[in-house]
């Protein structure tokens, strides 16, 4: 490497050092140090992790998240599949941009802001309740539940999961497709046999975003889907509220790390695997 | 005469404004290897895409073996298709391509991978079976194209402009392979190209088209021969082309007066057409030889095209071999003169 292109590194090398190799590794020794009389100490125990790994409700918090993220990555994934299908196949270039540049406008406002206006719609004496009273039903439980947890989750990740899919749709080589159709293949067979295994590599990535974002969101559980379990994000926060337990909160955060660094892998192997087994 | 397999009568296809096809009539007869040859945009695509379904027409009926195929979906449809791009499924490999058309047939797992092992082995690439496609060479991918399409064994085989993407060398030989595929199937080729080598060195029949239209049906050596307009004597190999007016049994141009057969009433406009390797080239004048200044050769190994220009500007081309360039001495510049014998010229009866 000469100096130019070290120069040109450095910047980012050190950022990256920085602010987040070195909050990463204090992070895991944090998951060992001690806290004695609300004060930190440092330490090398096992204590932190002994505790939290033994005990239920962390665990419940572990598998409820784990199941709302990859609920809500199944569910996005379908919902957005269509859309993203029309947006690449069914409309112009045209129309596919001016789409894709409304999916974007969504993120001009802060997913908290949006977060909350789903509190207006879903609360007990919200737009739908008091809609569906009019016709004599109700009032359901909307807010405080998962459904409303998925709704947050949705709220942020559909737009995004649309634009992703729909790139990777519309990149497909349509002789590929047409070909499909040219050996037989009626529109529905060509979608399994063509056009998903062309597009493999684009609609997991955007799952795995939509599993990233949703397993470590804490906006959307926090404010709409209340703490019965509360998810990861929330135990983490709890716990440092809760006699200053860093460590232990380090020990959640170390765990939810190395489930995303396990799922990342799994799914950018996937992505990008050849051959199917078939 | 049994009917013919393909029947397109009175097809129109309009993409928005743009007409691609204007009413256009074709017969293909079961057996037959049929060329459509045209430059760039006049349509010939468009044809072989209406005849596999991809298009459907404005207007016009498109049948196959006496059904009309109008409405009837591309899926439903036994007309196989060899792809410009080849369109090759590059997340399968040579052998599960090959499959991939019988899958649809509910044929078994064994007997689809045998009968697409042994089209493999028959276009001589059966170890290159279990191979990513895209290892393959052009050669090699080309030769699993064709055996994707013909494993199902349709009537007809369609095949757009699918040598393109191979050099020279590889081009003659493919040509050696569909021509006796085609041969030892006894199934119908639609061929669609630009290049009028392949056209000719392939097909029974050649439809020439032009802007939407067909110009001229026939065997290659007709076509050559007695281009049947001015389109097609231009587009068709390397011909002169004069206008002139008829004067009974002679024509007149602007390089002066030849005889011709086949003129129209005299006073009428006509245009002779002279293939260039019909074109005696001299040194020195001889009765009637027009005067030439030489402006450059084209050298394509055995044979030599050579551009010369007339007094009054007109383009002329002589073709000849090679080794007949003898003690031309050839330069820019050099004074020549051109002359054909009395039977060498075509009369298109036309301006």
């Amino acid at each position: 490497m000469n100096r130019f292109a070290l120069a040109f590194r450095l910047p980012i090398i050190v950022w990256q050092g920085l602010f987040f190799l070195g909050p990463l590794f204090f992070m895991i020794a944090m998951s060992f140090f001690l806290v004695k009389n609300y004060r930190m100490e440092e330490a090398f125990e096992l204590k932190n992790w002994a505790r939290m790994l033994t005990r239920g409700y962390v665990w419940d918090s572990y598998w409820y998240t784990l199941g709302l993220a990859a609920s809500v990555t199944v569910v996005a994934t379908l919902v957005a599949f269509p859309a993203a299908f029309a947006l690449a196949f069914r409309v112009s270039e045209a129309t596919r941009r001016w789409a894709i540049f409304l999916l974007i406008i969504p993120f001009f406002t802060s997913y908290l802001v949006r977060t909350f206006s789903w509190y207006v719609i879903l609360a007990e004496s919200g737009v739908i309740n008091v809609g569906l009273g009019t016709v004599g039903l109700g009032p359901y439980t909307l807010l405080n539940t998962p459904v409303g947890t998925i709704v947050g989750y949705l709220t942020l990740l559909l737009p995004l999961v649309v634009i992703l899919q729909t790139i990777a749709l519309a990149n497909i080589d349509r002789n590929l497709v047409q070909a499909a159709r040219n050996l037989g293949y009626p529109p529905g067979r060509t979608l399994f046999a063509v056009i998903v295994p062309l597009a493999k590599t684009g609609l997991i990535i955007a799952a795995l975003f939509c599993f990233i974002l949703s397993f470590g969101d804490f906006v959307a559980p926090y404010y709409l889907g209340g703490s019965k379990p509360p998810t990861l994000p929330i135990l983490i926060i709890d716990t440092t509220k809760s006699g200053q337990q860093w460590p232990r909160a380090a020990v959640v955060a170390v765990m939810m790390m190395l489930t995303l660094f396990a799922i990342a892998a799994t799914a950018i192997w996937l992505a990008y695997r050849k051959r199917s087994a078939a | 005469m049994t009917e013919p397999l393909v029947i397109l009568s009175g097809v129109v296809k309009r993409f928005g404004d743009f007409t691609a096809v204007h009413h256009l009539d074709l017969e293909i007869t079961a057996g037959e290897f049929v060329a459509i040859m045209g430059p760039s945009g006049c349509g010939k695509t468009t044809t072989l895409r209406m005849i596999a379904g991809l298009e459907v027409p404005t207007e016009g009926e498109a049948r196959i073996s006496g059904r009309l195929m109008n409405a009837v979906p591309v899926h439903e449809r036994d007309t196989p298709m060899v792809w410009q791009s080849l369109a090759l499924f590059p997340f399968l490999n040579a052998r599960e391509n090959v499959e991939f058309g019988l899958r649809m047939r509910g044929i078994g797992a064994a007997e689809r991978r045998r009968r697409a092992v042994q089209w493999l082995e028959r276009l001589e690439i059966g170890e290159f079976a279990e191979r990513n496609v895209e290892t393959l060479s052009g050669g090699q991918r080309q030769r699993v194209a064709l055996a994707r399409a013909l494993v199902t064994e349709p009537p007809i085989l369609l095949l757009d402009e699918p040598l393109s993407a191979l050099d020279a060398h590889l081009i003659i030989r493919m040509q050696g392979v569909l021509t006796r595929l085609q041969r030892e199937l006894g199934i119908t080729f639609v061929y669609v190209t630009h290049s009028q080598s392949e056209a000719f060195a392939l097909a029974d029949r050649v439809v020439i088209m032009s802007r939407g239209r067909i110009v001229q049906v026939g065997q290659p050596r007709e076509i050559y021969r007695a281009p049947a307009n001015r389109f097609v004597a231009e587009f068709v190999g390397r011909n002169n082309i004069l206008s002139g007016i008829s004067r009974g049994d002679v024509i007149e141009t602007a390089l002066g007066i030849f005889p011709a057969a086949g003129l129209p009433a005299a006073d009428k406009p006509a245009t002779l057409v002279v293939a260039a390797d019909l074109v005696r080239i001299d040194r020195t004048p001889t009765e009637g030889a027009i005067p030439c200044t030489l402006i450059s050769e084209e050298f394509v190994g055995a044979t030599v095209t050579l551009f010369l220009e007339a007094a009054d500007g007109t383009d002329l081309k002589v073709q000849l071999p090679e080794r007949a360039l003898g003690d031309l001495n050839l330069h820019a510049g050099g004074r020549f003169h051109l002359s054909w014998p009395a039977d060498a010229g075509h009369v298109l009866a036309e301006g």
